[in-house]
């Protein structure tokens, strides 16, 4: 028997508290899609999306009514697209596929899809490197195609060619999209340690080992922790650290299960398998929904201020004891983002100087995911990106961690200057990079970054 | 328990401590056992709804005078029937618990409003409780919903009705509670709802 106060404390989270599932991700595996002719493979795309996920958005819907808990993000996972376009050549083909993609998930009516993806940690094979040559045109073209490009991981180590073709792709895709701020890079993420089974965007994507179709979660839940440490220090403002770790662990507790009990009716109902609950807490530009405002309620009035990594750490460790012990079956990128444009505090942050990209940056050492949703001045040059997509992916080999990078240079804007891209992608002022020039000769020498020493651990 | 006999009984009482072991006591010296058994105290009344099965044949009387003999004269109501099974409403066969919680300011008509919108449908309410907060008033409410029920329906009904007279209410499936309070894994609690759907 349930007792008032579960019930009421369960509904003030739904009600009071922004709890959310932030994405429901059905992963489709389209390898049977590949052919030699792009007009025939466009079609397979498109028709093999409109039956696998034909009741994704319906079947949401049904739970977000039964359950009272709203489904913010609809989304699709798809293997990755640089499979598609082996044997394929010229940008053409490549904007092809990407606009079937398109079409199908807006007749499935998704949010988005990712997948648009390569994974070139050791090599490129043609297809690979079709592809990431093609993204302007493709994120340019469309509005629902996601992109990612994995670098590095902790067996491979870093191919910092590959890091420096991206580089240069991230100059061109905002330049393409400079219309809209350079938005399209913010389609785009570049990745150490690429997650098989994330549902988040803009990084998803169905992985090797992974089903023919699945269903992952991501939760959501920034709201609900802050206002569980803000409880814990009203009660006792005296209040230590660890007593403020026991109250986040167990509100991340409930917010997993949340998201397991969502995932796994969604995926019943859809006859896939389910995947993995995401237990990220994933922030949005709304005030009471921020990441930031976690650790101001533990007291890091000024973010950036020396002590919040420490807080970053704290809250990361916490919400991962707290989710694991709620659920099994936890994957994908599962710690606390700090997409800087996404949340409000974090944003505002930025915009007072307090917080800087090379103290974001060690923040991403503790944390979940990395440098993301950054604007820098549209003169930014392609071996500034190139080392700090380098250093991140540093952190990540090193640490056997995922991270990421997925910053935006904004033609035209210059440090200090707001840009707004609306929506779930919030607003943001554009940052310096603290000493953009120096490393060129560096990164420049181009070859391939070996595998640290853990990465022989058998 | 044939050739024993069974009784339903329900005693209201002004609460004071010892009610329990009193009616437990002429119960259990008339050789039954209670085997289903709910009791609940509203502004200072008790009230207990059980049921008890006893090896030989007993008249509800005499179990209403042995229950009697521990009270005062006028201190409790008694009521004692013989226990005939009650056939499970058809409709609720396969029905889907639910919980409503209805708050706002305290006012003559909520539980009219609430139970009419209800009923209209074939919604049966298993438990209700609540709880006053000075003026304000929740009210939580465990329902069975009939399988066939859209219960987007309901729940507009219910915020229509209810808002007229600026009440806030959710009803929300209770798996969604129970994930969130208990630590069984979801897999089982999943599981216990399907098997519950089965007519």
């Amino acid at each position: 028997m349930l007792r008032s106060h579960d019930v009421l404390t369960t509904v003030r989270m739904l009600q009071e508290e922004n709890l959310d599932v932030r994405a429901v991700t059905m992963g489709i595996n389209l390898c049977d899609c590949a052919g030699g002719d792009m007009d025939t493979v466009a079609a397979a795309v498109e028709a093999k999306i409109r039956a696998r996920a034909a009741q994704l958005v319906a079947v949401c819907d049904d739970l977000t009514t039964a359950y009272g808990l709203q489904i913010v993000n609809k989304r699709l996972a798809i293997s990755p697209a640089s499979q598609l376009l082996e044997g394929h050549h010229g940008t053409e083909a490549a904007v092809r596929l990407a606009r079937a993609l398109d079409a199908a998930a807006t007749a499935v009516r998704v949010d988005l899809v990712g997948g648009f993806t390569a994974l070139v940690q050791k090599g490129m094979t043609p297809g690979e490197q079709l592809l990431i040559e093609s993204l302007p045109d493709v994120l340019a073209a469309t509005q629902r195609v996601c992109a990612s490009v994995n670098i590095a991981t902790t067996k491979a180590g870093i191919n910092v060619d590959a890091v420096n073709l991206v580089a240069r792709t991230i100059l061109r895709i905002a330049n393409a999209t400079a219309s809209s701020n350079g938005f399209g890079a913010a389609k785009l993420v570049v990745f150490a340690n690429i997650p098989e089974d994330n549902p988040f965007m803009a990084g998803a994507y169905l992985g090797a080992g992974e089903p023919e179709s699945v269903i992952n979660v991501g939760v959501s839940g920034p709201g609900v922790v802050k206002r569980a440490v803000e409880r814990a220090v009203a009660r006792n403002p005296a209040c230590t650290l660890d007593d403020i770790a026991e109250e986040v662990k167990h509100t991340a507790f409930r917010v997993t299960r949340t998201g397991e009990l969502i995932g796994r009716e969604a995926a019943a109902r859809l006859g896939v398998p389910f995947g993995v609950v995401d237990l990220s807490l994933a922030p949005t530009p709304r005030i009471g929904d921020s990441v930031g405002e976690i650790y101001q309620a533990m007291g890091i009035a000024k973010l950036g201020a020396p002590g919040t990594t420490a807080a970053v750490a704290l809250l990361n460790d916490a919400v991962k004891k707290g989710g694991a012990f709620a659920s099994s079956a936890v994957g994908g990128l599962s710690g606390a983002f700090i997409p800087v444009m996404e949340d409000h505090a974090l944003s505002e942050a930025v915009a007072a100087g307090t917080l800087t990209l090379e103290k974001l940056e060690a923040m991403t050492a503790v944390c979940s995911v990395g440098l993301d949703m950054i604007l820098l001045p549209g003169d930014t040059t392609a071996e500034t990106l190139a080392g700090l997509i380098l250093d991140e992916a540093a952190i990540g080999v090193t640490n056997a961690k995922t991270t990421a990078v997925r910053i935006i240079p904004v033609p035209g804007k210059r440090a200090g200057d707001r840009v707004d891209f609306g929506g779930l992608f919030g607003s943001g002022t554009v940052t310096n990079v603290n000493c953009p020039t120096g490393a060129e000769t560096f990164v420049n020498r181009g070859g391939h970054i070996p595998a640290p020493l853990r990465s022989l651990g058998n | 328990m044939a050739p024993g006999s069974k009784i339903v009984a329900s005693i209201l009482v002004a609460d004071r401590p010892g009610i329990m072991r009193d009616i437990t006591t002429a119960i259990t010296d008339l050789g039954g056992n209670i085997d289903g058994i709910s009791q609940t105290v509203v502004e200072g009344y008790f009230s207990v709804i059980l049921t008890a099965a006893f090896p030989q044949p007993l008249e509800p009387p005499a179990v209403q005078a042995a229950i009697a003999c521990r009270f005062g004269s006028q201190e409790a109501s008694i009521v004692v029937r013989p226990f005939v099974p009650v056939p499970r409403e058809p409709r609720l066969a396969g029905g889907q618990r639910y919980l409503l919680v209805v708050s706002g300011r305290d006012q003559p008509g909520i539980l009219k409003r609430t139970t009419t919108c209800l009923a209209a449908r074939g919604i049966n309410i298993e438990d209700w409780s609540f709880q006053f907060d000075g003026t304000q008033v929740t009210y939580i409410g465990q329902l069975t919903v009939p399988r066939n029920v859209p219960i987007g329906d309901v729940q507009r009904e219910l915020h229509r009705t209810l808002g007229q007279i600026d009440l806030r209410c959710t009803l929300q499936h209770e798996n969604i509670f129970r994930a969130t309070n208990e630590v069984g894994p979801i897999k089982s609690l999943l599981q216990e709802s399907a098997d519950a759907a089965q007519p």
